[in-house]
């Protein structure tokens, strides 16, 4: 997998990809797949959320449909530049700037977390899920939508270089390894020949179990990178 | 940002709680001031109204 070791340079990418990336989302993700993944999602009306990686809104543009707020956590201002334009700053919408991996966010805050087009970017994916899974309450769901792994042209070329795709086994093993039960892996596609996503459910165990250090004992081949959180 | 998101913000890097200083308010928002770090000290800005909870490393460019 071609996982970051280095942030910078992830960021770095992350300003250049931002330029097309409302270009080639639709692609990946649109507007069907994702009133698809809200069924998933089963999002509650009096339901805190937090939306990881929120960028421009359009998950989060989903969710208000079933919510009446939600918290939109992402590292660029400029990305939420233009989710200010559509909710305004002092709307249904509370922003936050943080890093995925290292959530600035109390233990059990929210019911059900949401990340959509963002675990790609995240140097270590196993922390940032974990993290995930610390401020979600027990019992609560988390759905993360990323890129399943391409198999031809420039995306795959792109995968090998800086991006992290994934296939529905390495998501079991990166799942597990955060700490999660009842993993379920949808594959959507836009139409025949779109990039694929990968979308998983998984639930926060319901007792306070202490899972965190699962991961080493389960990884017999290909392990998955499970540095400190 | 509203006061009231302090009761589930923390450090990113500690975890503990904060504490919002030298605030600035309009109509019920926070639009300028401090959260800073009960346990580490780290003070993490309120800019234009968004929390800016990036952790220290990652603030200046990000």
């Amino acid at each position: 997998m071609g996982i970051l070791e280095d942030k910078a340079r992830a960021r770095l990418f992350y300003k250049y990809l931002s330029k097309v990336y409302d270009t080639i989302n639709p692609l990946v993700w649109n507007e069907q797949m994702r009133t698809e993944a809200l069924e998933w999602f089963d999002p509650q009306p009096d339901d805190r959320i937090l939306d990881v990686g929120a960028g421009t809104g359009f998950a989060t543009e989903g969710l208000l449909e079933y919510v009446e707020e939600v918290y939109a956590l992402d590292q660029s201002v400029h990305q939420m530049e233009r989710a200010f334009q559509k909710f305004g700053r002092r709307g249904p919408v509370k922003y936050v700037r943080g890093d995925a991996e290292r959530l600035p966010f109390a233990a059990d805050a929210f019911d059900k977390t949401w990340s959509s087009g963002s675990i790609e970017y995240w140097p270590n994916p196993v922390a940032a899920l974990r993290e995930l899974r610390r401020v979600t309450k027990p019992g609560g769901t988390v759905l993360v939508v990323g890129p399943d792994e391409p198999h031809t042209g420039v995306f795959q070329r792109l995968a090998d270089a800086i991006m992290l795709f994934y296939g529905t086994e390495e998501a079991d093993e990166m799942f597990d390894a955060a700490g999660f039960v009842d993993v379920e892996h949808h594959v959507q596609q836009a139409k025949p020949g779109s990039p694929r996503a990968i979308t998983t459910v998984a639930r926060v165990p319901d007792a306070d179990a202490d899972v965190s250090g699962v991961a080493a004992a389960t990884t017999e081949s290909e392990p998955v990178d499970t540095a400190a959180d | 940002m509203k006061e009231s998101l302090l009761d589930i913000v923390c450090c990113p890097v500690d975890k503990s709680e904060l504490e919002l200083e030298d605030a600035e308010r309009d109509e019920g928002e926070v639009v300028d001031g401090r959260l800073v770090c009960t346990e580490c000290g780290e003070a993490y800005p309120v800019e234009d109204g968004i929390p800016n909870l990036l952790p220290p490393d990652m603030r200046e460019e990000a």
